[in-house]
């Protein structure tokens, strides 16, 4: 079955290319847009204030803790998925959401996982039915999963997966700060050497290289928690 | 185990220390204790009834690269035992050998456990590896705490180099409640960003199972933030994670003492009894 499928190779790779546009667009209705993990309150306070400053947040913590964690993760559950093992998804995607450092960001990781199994069970993609623990899924883990039956390249999916988070990230500083449109899509070109970057170290790490503490974003998510005026949910 | 297969290879010790905790009648013993290399453990203290203290030595005071000392605690069925220690864990610069301490708790059913350490400090140029691992039985309890201390302020001592890694990991039988996994490396953006340590050196994470929103609310309301530090508390199901980022560890100390004792009687119904060491 899979040799009848790769026999189209051409084809298949050009819908593959799309499928990741998809996943990764912000228009996928899973509410990304409502989080900013941990930015709002480092605006509040002034730790991130202009548009250097937001750019030094976003690639700090994509070369610390998204390489260190999402990445990695993304080529294990990935593999979990290949190979049908829902032992291993259960393992890696418990392992993921317990390395979230806070309730905010434990909820913003479950709230879009479970948005997004349910977009794709309703769009056909098979996998989460036979899995008991769905109701627990990381965004990580549904990603992986899309991305396997969608016949995505494990490194592209990667890519497209921080693209998406720095996106994410950027719209977020552009409201908060605020910053103009422009000065969003420098940051976006100024990210773009670094998630190469991240995507090549993050799949070549350990199993024991996985995770990597942000300290000060650990208290910037936990702050925010009881910040007085809100726009984010984390 | 027997003592005198104390190992020291080179200038490195390998040392060990296991303990198992049991209740015996009201009150929790120390039923086995065993040791190889230099870990101690005083003769415990009943200070509150029942429940056990314990205090761990470790005479030689450092760990030099190449050290491998590890810990392991079974606290049995019902058991209640509280662990500290009198004195900083110094990691020392290293000449390329990491020195690993391996802390192993174990709590079987209905047992309490309190792990309320020192900290430990990573001297600039050593190469260190700490992991601390709790494995909680369905309905068991925990509080504990562990801190860092990035360097020697007080000498004026940054962790310019150097390799430091932490865990602090929590699980409930096989499930993962908190793995908390730092990566400190001398001159690293983590030190000075920040999202990472933003210059403090000193960094602490404490655990609590058993919480909710309420005592969430109580520990807030308790800690007050510490002599230019910074402490936080979240509620991730029935486990409350704290966390402190500052300058002093003693400070780090102080906001988790204040936090051990608004959760001691909500979480354990007990109140709190501070171990004698820390009042000198």
């Amino acid at each position: 079955m899979l040799r009848t499928r790769m026999s189209s190779t051409a084809s298949v790779d050009a819908l593959a290319h799309l499928r990741l546009w998809q996943l990764i667009s912000p228009a996928l209705p899973v509410g990304a847009y409502a989080y900013s993990q941990g930015m709002e309150y480092a605006v509040q306070v002034g730790w991130v204030a202009d548009e250097d400053s937001a750019g030094e947040w976003i690639e700090g913590l994509l070369g610390h803790s998204l390489a260190h964690l999402d990445v990695p993760l993304l080529r294990r559950l990935r593999a979990a998925w290949r190979d049908d093992d829902v032992g291993a998804v259960e393992y890696w995607n418990a392992l993921l959401l317990a390395a979230r450092e806070t309730s905010e960001i434990r909820d913003e990781d479950l709230h879009l996982g479970s948005a997004l199994a349910r977009l794709l069970n309703d769009l056909g993609v098979a996998g989460l039915a036979s899995w008991p623990g769905a109701r627990r899924a990381t965004y990580a883990c549904v990603f992986a999963l899309a991305c396997e039956r969608w016949h995505i390249a494990l490194s592209d999916s990667v890519e497209g997966y921080l693209w998406s988070w720095c996106e994410n990230q950027v719209a977020a500083a552009i409201k908060l700060i605020p910053l103009g449109q422009t000065a969003g899509q420098r940051l976006l070109m100024r990210l773009m050497r670094p998630i190469t970057e991240t995507a090549t170290r993050g799949l070549t790490l350990s199993d024991d290289e996985i995770g990597a503490l942000a300290p000060g974003l650990a208290l910037a998510s936990a702050l925010h928690e009881t910040q007085y005026t809100r726009l984010f949910r984390s | 185990m027997d003592g005198s297969a104390a190992v020291r290879v080179g200038n490195s010790w390998r040392a060990r220390l296991a303990l198992g905790f049991e209740m015996q009648g009201a009150r929790t013993v120390l039923a086995r204790r065993s040791h190889v290399g230099p870990l101690r453990v005083q003769k415990p203290f009943y200070p509150e009834g029942g429940a056990c203290h314990v205090y761990v030595l470790h005479p030689p005071g450092g760990v030099v690269g190449g050290d491998e000392l590890d810990i392991e605690v079974n606290v049995g069925a019902h058991a209640h035992a509280l662990l500290t220690t009198p004195a900083s864990a110094k990691f020392y610069r290293s000449g390329g050998a990491c020195s690993l301490q391996r802390q192993t708790l174990r709590l079987a059913a209905g047992a309490t456990m309190e792990w309320l350490p020192q900290d430990s400090i990573a001297f600039e140029g050593c190469n260190m590896r700490s992991d601390t691992r709790v494995q909680l039985a369905a309905d068991a309890h925990f509080i504990g705490w562990e801190i860092l201390c990035l360097g020697r302020p007080a000498s004026g001592e940054r962790f310019r180099r150097g390799a430091c890694r932490t865990r602090f990991e929590l699980w409930r039988e096989d499930v993962p409640l908190m793995l908390e996994r730092a990566q400190f490396d001398g001159n690293a953006p983590v030190l000075s960003a920040r999202w990472g340590l933003g210059n403090a050196n000193v960094t602490g994470t404490m655990m609590a199972t058993g919480a909710n929103r309420q005592t969430l609310q109580c520990v807030r309301d308790a800690v007050a933030d510490q002599d230019g530090g910074v402490f936080t508390a979240s509620l991730i199901d029935e486990l409350l994670v704290c966390r402190y980022l500052g300058v002093h560890a003693q400070a780090a100390h102080n906001a988790f003492v204040q936090a051990w004792t608004v959760l001691r009687p909500l979480t354990l119904g007990r109140t709190a009894c501070l171990p004698r060491i820390w009042k000198t």
